[in-house]
């Protein structure tokens, strides 16, 4: 009787106890109920009513994969405008019948009028943001609104953010001297302090009429294809200029970023193709004197000879230690050209006030205010080596005879 | 007491995961800026030496509590008060850190759960362990222990593959001199999490080994100071020194940057339960105290108080503060105010009256 009373007791309790459990799924959203933005375009308005203009690229599941694909977008782009990013973001949502969820997203790009006016105040959000993950690449879209760089239908992948960042990461790793840019990247760029980051930037060629549907992948030249391309350099929060050829590549190999590129030199009447595949670069600085600080550059590149139509005896270790030379010299000239633009562009965003500081924090305090002015006459020494360490397949290259 | 005895190796996993509890994921030390690590391994030097305070008292009554020997070295009169107060401290550092991690987990991911609801799961599992018996806490830190370590060493070799750490962010070091170091240090670091060791005085009663014990426990303490110091060069040399200062829970974005060819990426779950097991053993451990401090002041029964005391802590964290910003201002100031007197002074009065107090009525010769 007893025995049984206890058993009853404790089965209402238990009952009672067990949908405390449940509670662990207050905040669950099934995954049919998430739209899942791959991309963000954020534009300047054209009132302070409505100063962000933010674009979304939501991924619409069902046309990805899916068994009812009804062979339209696989993305949609919704937009929303507000006074703060926050609240383009609510206007925004209200038109999707989603919950829009920003764990994803892979993409921020900012138009570049935007950009000039200054890129801090829209950056706190995404930082602070829980959902938003810090590994989000940004970019500077030249030109051109955001949305329009959002809303470009692309040949390698259904999503066009997907797109952008495996452009991003072909081109990093090949030819090209963009890199890997990503939000935590570009605030630790705007602190520092008489420089500012670089991002990359990323346009869109060709007419915009059909770019915007999948009739734009129906021919086998697209109408329209996203570019990245050029470098965005800051002052502070403020896009300054861009950069492109010869300077961007001497910028990139100052901040040691450069993993694989192309140099072309001339030889006698032709010119030889080097693919230098391994840049270590170390900026450092003397200063004990904050004022006259001497910053010393150390580049040392592996090359390899990709193309060389000329009757050079590329046998002999002497013609390729006179080739490696030139190289250095060629390495040399990219550095020197992009200290030059960053002078004129008045933003140490390469890094020497920071090389200061690691070497004397001391003196870098007493002059960190006019920085300014230092960077642009400080005494800088490029010590640089290549080598050449193999000519490929061939050694000397054929000959008409 | 001294009915129930825990093994060396169990203690040291307790304490181990007690003193990584909250501090792992926070921004520790950050008032040293950049070298909030090196604030982390002098506070540790410091909170080793208060701990050898404790061990000497635990070497003198092996067989009590705190409040146990307390009463007996300051008489009943003044004893029993000052025992009282550290029940209450320990119910109180319970609540705070209740609050702590209940805030932080809905910080972090979930958003709409109410604070009730998430502190009230918490404690309900630590007082389901704790109606176990405090051996099976410790048994439980054994495994959980594991975990945190294999979490621990499976981020830190994702962020070196990701290419994510920069030790140039790191340097450069003491850059005003040691001066920040130090104040940090004593605002914040040899208290916190070291000094809250305090606790350990309540449950050293039942280490199975009077003399190697304490020297375990130190060697825990040396070990978590190593990987909280780690850890946060980690954050820094990943994140920059002004990110990390201003986010409350540095780890997760640190972590977040793992991404190994767009394979591995979003481990940052990790974060959120190392955050969970972390609290539950800081909760687990003064509430164990509080419960054992209880049973030895007013001779009753630990687990007849289990309940009353959940509904106790459980809502002195929900009343504690309005807004986590007011809850963190207070337990900074709480660090160099109350808790040192709490911490340092009462003990060392202790050590003090029952040295000489063992001085006087030493049996003299003749």
């Amino acid at each position: 009787m007893n025995n049984k009373r206890l058993g009853l007791s404790l089965l209402i309790t238990m009952q009672m106890l067990l949908p405390l459990v449940l509670t662990g799924c207050w905040d669950s959203v099934e995954l049919n109920r998430r739209a899942i933005v791959s991309g963000v375009g954020i534009d300047r308005g054209p009132s302070d009513d409505q100063k962000y203009i933010l674009s979304f690229q939501v991924i619409i599941a069902e046309e990805i994969s899916g068994e009812q694909t009804r062979s339209s977008s696989p993305v949609a782009l919704y937009s929303g405008s507000g006074r703060t990013m926050f609240e383009a973001l609510a206007n925004a949502s209200r038109q999707t019948a989603r919950f829009l969820s920003l764990g994803h997203v892979r993409v921020v790009v900012i138009s570049e009028e935007f950009a000039r006016e200054g890129i801090k105040d829209m950056l706190d959000v995404l930082e602070r943001e829980s959902d938003m993950r810090l590994t989000s690449l940004v970019f500077i879209s030249k030109d051109q609104p955001a949305s329009e760089v959002m809303s470009t239908m692309t040949v390698f992948s259904k999503i066009p953010a997907n797109d952008l960042v495996e452009k991003l990461d072909t081109t990093s790793k090949q030819f090209g001297y963009n890199y890997k840019m990503e939000v935590d990247d570009v605030i630790r760029g705007i602190q520092v302090r008489g420089g500012g980051p670089v991002i990359n930037g990323v346009f869109r060629t060709g007419g915009r009429e059909r770019g915007d549907s999948n009739d734009n992948l129906k021919t086998i030249t697209p109408d329209t294809i996203l570019r990245i391309s050029r470098l965005a350099v800051f002052k502070d929060d403020k896009l300054k200029g861009w950069l492109e050829g010869k300077t961007a590549f001497g910028t990139v190999l100052l901040l040691n970023k450069l993993k694989e590129f192309p140099v072309v030199i001339k030889k006698d009447n032709g010119y030889l193709a080097f693919n230098v595949y391994q840049s270590q670069v170390s900026v450092d600085a003397e200063a004990k004197d904050p004022e006259h600080p001497v910053i010393i550059i150390k580049i040392t590149q592996q090359a390899a000879l990709k193309e060389s139509p000329n009757s050079l005896d590329l046998t002999s270790p002497e013609v390729l230690e006179k080739l490696s030379e030139q190289l250095t010299m060629e390495a040399r000239s990219q550095i020197r050209e992009a200290i030059a633009a960053a002078r004129k562009l008045e933003s140490d965003y390469i890094g020497f006030g920071e090389a200061v500081k690691r070497e004397n924090p001391h003196g870098w305090k007493k002059v960190k205010d006019h920085w300014e002015d230092i960077f642009a006459a400080c005494e800088i020494k490029i010590d640089a080596d290549t080598v050449i360490r193999h000519t490929d397949m061939r050694g000397n290259s054929f000959q008409v005879y | 007491m001294g009915t129930v005895k825990v093994g060396l190796i169990q203690f040291f996993s307790i304490t181990l995961l007690f003193e990584l509890g909250t501090a792992l994921v926070v921004n520790l030390g950050m008032a040293a800026g950049r070298d909030a690590w090196l604030s982390i391994l002098i506070g540790s030097a410091g909170g080793i030496g208060v701990f050898a305070g404790y061990a000497y008292l635990y070497r003198k009554y092996p067989e009590l509590p705190f409040t146990a020997y307390t009463r007996k070295v300051l008489g009943k009169y003044i004893g029993t008060p000052v025992a009282l107060i550290y029940v209450i401290l320990y119910i109180n550092l319970a609540a705070r850190d209740l609050r702590d991690g209940s805030t932080m987990l809905a910080m972090a991911t979930m958003h709409n759960t109410p604070l009730f609801i998430l502190s009230m799961l918490m404690i309900l599992s630590s007082a389901y362990v704790l109606h176990k018996g405090f051996e099976v806490l410790t048994r439980t830190s054994l495994v959980f222990l594991l975990l945190v370590l294999l979490i621990g060493l499976f981020s830190t070799l994702m962020l070196m593959f990701s290419g994510s750490i920069n030790l140039n962010r790191l340097l450069p070091m003491l850059e005003d001199g040691v001066e920040p170091v130090i104040r940090s240090v004593l605002h914040q670091n040899y208290m916190f999490p070291f000094g809250e060791m305090i606790a350990f005085t309540m449950l050293m009663p039942f280490l199975s080994n009077v003399k190697k014990g304490p020297w375990v426990i130190a060697g825990a303490m040396l070990v978590s100071a190593l990987m909280l110091s780690f850890t946060m060069a980690l954050n820094i040399s990943v994140l920059g020194d002004d990110i990390v200062e201003r986010s409350p829970l540095p780890l997760m974005p640190t972590i977040s940057k793992i991404s190994i060819s767009d394979f591995i990426q979003r481990v940052d779950i990790f974060v959120v339960m190392v955050l969970i097991i972390g609290v539950f053993f800081k909760i687990s451990v003064f509430f164990a105290a509080a419960l054992i401090g209880i049973s030895d002041l007013f001779g009753i029964p630990y687990r007849k108080m289990l309940y009353p005391c959940t509904l106790i802590i459980l809502f002195t964290s929900m009343l504690d503060a309005r807004s986590f910003t007011e809850h963190l201002d207070e337990g900074g100031r709480l660090l160099y105010t109350v808790y040192p007197f709490l911490m340092i002074a009462i003990p060392a009065v202790l050590i003090l009256v029952s040295v000489l107090k063992s001085y006087f009525s030493a049996p003299r010769p003749g």
